[in-house]
């Protein structure tokens, strides 16, 4: 595996990013990144994006950020985030799994894993041909600062930033507000208004970012365009038995995740017997349960 | 003068004759001692002895007066043996014969009356079997013991009616046993009415109420975890005779019957805080007293806030959720307690609580809700047969709908379901010693319960799928036992074996 330091000085050096933090006091740029994977993509910095996310991430962020990010990096498209489980850690794995290129920038040390539990996920991403960058040597533990200090590294990468779900006051939003700093393009992923941490995107997209609904909308800011997305999986109802519970189950559930007190209200249908078609449609793998909730999967 | 005196020691759930001997000798200074492994409380019941006679007027003899009890070599513990010290001296004064065949037991009161005393049920049971005819108890406690069939008890009520009884000049009639209403404390607080939507909560509570199977339940504060497990009691069948007679064994010797108490024939619950200690909630002590899983015998233990019980108890509780006893050993005693109850636990998602809340937003870390879980350990979760996960309810829909509780259905409509299929288990388990599914052991669950291929195929589907553990594959035959004697079928269909599965042991990750 590849790995070393690159000075200001190098010509490898990010452009993207000196330019950006020319603006700022020059002591603030990175003087040196550390690196371990394929430090070429650095190079093209034009084909960044970043994503960021709240680290309690909803299962209606994760699903969109899957689904968009599978698509842009199918494209080609270079994913740039921080490594933070939740929202960063959703988009690496959504990129690797799409089989794209995505750069991590760690709050810490070159060689520390930040969160621990995520060490797969770090090895997958360099066994992808990914990147992984710090401007700390060793093994420096991140300190609350060192996670500011990172996020402007993620947007000064990047031509545009995503931001899938951040909570009011949150770090997804000091990111938001340094790509501002930077002149990046903003995408939001646009939420409920009850949910908390829809409450910064929709604030984004007060203040002028552009609302993300697919892939597209991002794509053709890049100037690719996927002529043919893949076909949505279409869920095949086969069985005779209970047809129509399951229906209108389904029918429910396509619009909002709920949970087995609420479908039984609304479907007028005694909990016992509803159990037993949720199991039944479980095992078929239509829906899925979790934390007592059901999604279509 | 010697006098010989008969009563009682238990050890645990066994009792024991002992032979208490008074001797009082003319010769030698005045003097008063108890000998045969006695301890503090037997010890100064010397003091209550003396007073209590001078109170009642009879002159306490100056002389030398020992007592020995018998077998020496059993430490004999507690203030019962107050009257039948007092009785051995008074019968030597007021020259009047120990009656034969007949049990003493009660605790004096300065003013010479009796005190109510714990015992005196499983002393009742000591003499039925060994064939003593009378008992002689507090009137306290004579209702408890009266409530043996074919021996006689006779209500104590102070030293000067029991000589007057003995000398024959004023009788007293023994007792007849009188079923009373049980203590206020015991009464329901909430009815399954009163607790607004959780219609699956509710589902999960029949089906475990109807199969004496235990249940976990996981959600955000005020979803109304407490509430519903508080509604329990409401929805358990009274207990059966054979369980009333184990249950007030325990509360005998733990001296939990209240004075005048009967049998105790409704399911206990018992809700110990997290902070109980591992010999107050599973037993022990150097004389080891049945602990809270005991006090629950064939009823209710509620652990709320389950995952902050210390490591220690949890595991502690695996013998008992397993065979339904523990047996607390010590270097000179062993003792067995039975402890076959229903276990229901209720636990936050996380630290903060708010993981699964829709709406609040959890401020934990992805490895500090993991370190959470993992309190509750495995094995533990494993033995919990029913897993559900609770929603808070939006409270403002229904308060709106007032009319809503109309419809919902009473504790005792559900109370009925569930006696019904209690009934079905104790005719399905008549050849058996067990009398519930979720007492069903490997054998019985082959006799019992047949699995039809469908049925089996969905079930082997559903373990792959939820990777269930080889137990866990088990309890949800049991579960979908318990599920179609519900629904009154003999045999365990499709639909059965579907509901079963929705609740299976699962992890409770936040999204």
């Amino acid at each position: 595996m590849e790995f070393g330091v690159i000075e200001v000085s190098d010509k490898n050096y990010p452009k993207a990013l000196k330019e950006a933090l020319k603006n700022l006091i020059s002591s603030l740029g990175p003087k040196r990144l550390f690196y371990k994977g394929d430090i070429d993509l650095l190079l093209d910095e034009k084909n960044c994006l970043a994503v960021v996310g709240s680290r309690h991430l909803t299962r209606y962020g994760r699903q969109s950020t899957e689904q968009i990010i599978t698509e842009c990096a199918a494209a080609g498209i270079t994913i740039v985030s921080g490594f933070m489980y939740g929202g960063d850690e959703a988009a690496h794995s959504a990129c690797v799994k799409a089989g794209g290129k995505t750069i991590a920038v760690m709050p810490c040390g070159i060689n520390l894993v930040h969160p621990p539990q995520q060490k797969d996920l770090y090895q997958k991403i360099l066994d992808t041909g990914g990147l992984i960058i710090s401007e700390y040597e060793s093994n420096l533990q991140p300190q609350t600062w060192m996670y500011v200090q990172r996020d402007r590294i993620v947007a000064g990468l990047s031509k545009a930033v995503l931001v899938t779900e951040a909570a009011l006051n949150s770090g997804s939003l000091i990111t938001a507000s340094y790509a501002k700093k930077y002149g990046r393009k903003i995408f939001a992923l646009p939420g409920q208004i009850t949910s908390e941490v829809s409450k910064g995107t929709l604030k984004l997209i007060k203040e002028g970012a552009e609302p993300v609904a697919e892939a597209n909308d991002i794509l053709s800011f890049y100037k690719v365009l996927l002529a043919q997305r893949s076909a949505k999986r279409e869920v095949g109802v086969n069985q005779k038995t209970s047809i129509t519970l399951e229906q209108k189950i389904l029918d429910y559930l396509k619009r909002e995740p709920m949970n087995a007190d609420d479908l039984s209200r609304t479907l007028a249908v005694p909990v016992a017997q509803l159990g037993t078609t949720l199991s039944l449609m479980q095992l078929k793998g239509i829906i899925i349960n979790e934390s007592g909730k059901f999604y279509v999967s | 003068m010697l006098v010989k005196v008969q009563s009682v020691a238990n050890l645990g759930l066994q009792t024991i004759k002992v032979d208490i001997e008074i001797n009082l000798a003319n010769k030698g200074l005045p003097a008063f001692d108890i000998v045969g492994l006695a301890d503090k409380a037997v010890a100064e019941s010397k003091e209550r002895v003396r007073t209590a006679m001078a109170t009642s007027g009879i002159e306490f003899p100056a002389k030398k007066i020992t007592v020995n009890m018998a077998p020496a070599d059993v430490p004999k513990e507690g203030s019962m043996y107050d009257l039948p010290i007092a009785i051995g001296i008074l019968s030597s004064v007021l020259e009047f014969a120990i009656p034969e065949k007949s049990l003493f037991l009660g605790e004096l009161s300065f003013d010479g009356s009796l005190r109510h005393t714990k015992g005196a049920f499983l002393m009742a049971l000591f003499a039925k079997e060994f064939g003593f005819e009378n008992l002689y108890v507090p009137k306290d406690s004579a209702n408890e013991a009266a409530a043996i069939k074919g021996i006689k008890v006779f209500p104590v009520e102070n030293l000067v009616k029991l000589c007057k009884h003995l000398a024959r000049q004023e009788k007293i009639e023994h007792v007849f046993y009188k079923h009373v209403v049980q203590e206020k404390s015991q009464t329901v607080e909430f009815d399954m009415k009163e607790v607004l939507g959780q219609e699956q909560a509710k589902r999960a509570m029949e089906i475990a109420a109807a199969g004496g199977h235990n249940i976990i339940m996981v959600g955000s504060p005020g979803s109304g975890k407490t509430m519903l497990a508080r509604a329990l009691p409401g929805i358990l069948p009274p207990l059966n005779e054979t369980e009333s007679l184990e249950v007030t064994k325990i509360f005998s010797a733990a001296g939990n019957i209240p004075p005048g108490g009967s049998l105790i024939t409704r399911r206990q619950f018992r809700a110990p805080h997290h902070t109980a200690s591992l010999a107050g909630l599973v037993g022990g002590g150097s004389k080891p007293q049945p602990g809270e899983i005991s006090l629950a015998h064939r009823g209710v233990l509620f652990l709320d806030e389950f995952n902050e019980f210390p490591r220690s108890i949890m595991e502690a509780m695996r013998q008992p959720l397993e065979d339904g006893y523990l047996t607390i050993s010590r270097s000179k005693q062993r003792i067995q307690y039975p402890a076959d109850f229903m276990l229901v636990a209720s636990a936050n998602p996380c630290p903060c609580g708010y993981a699964m809340h829709p709406k609040k937003p959890c401020t934990c870390g992805p490895n500090q809700i993991a370190k959470y879980q993992k309190r509750i350990s495995g094995p533990i979760l494993d033995r919990i047969d029913l897993h559900i996960a609770i929603m808070p309810v939006d409270t403002a829909a229904f308060a709106d709908n007032q009319k809503n509780s109309e419809f919902l259905e009473s504790s005792e409509k559900v109370r009925q379901r569930v006696m019904q299929a209690r009934q079905r288990q104790e005719a399905r388990f008549l050849s058996e010693d067990i009398c519930s599914n979720s007492q069903m052991k490997n054998t019985h669950i082959k006799k019992y319960c047949k699995l039809s291929l469908e049925v089996e195929a969905i079930l082997r589907q559903a373990a792959a799928k939820f990777n269930l553990s080889a137990r866990s594959y088990m309890k949800m035959i049991k579960v979908s036992r318990t599920i179609a004697d519900l629904d009154n079928s003999d045999e365990i269909q499709v639909p059965h074996m579907a509901e079963a599965l929705q609740y299976s042991p699962r992890t409770y990750e936040s999204a």
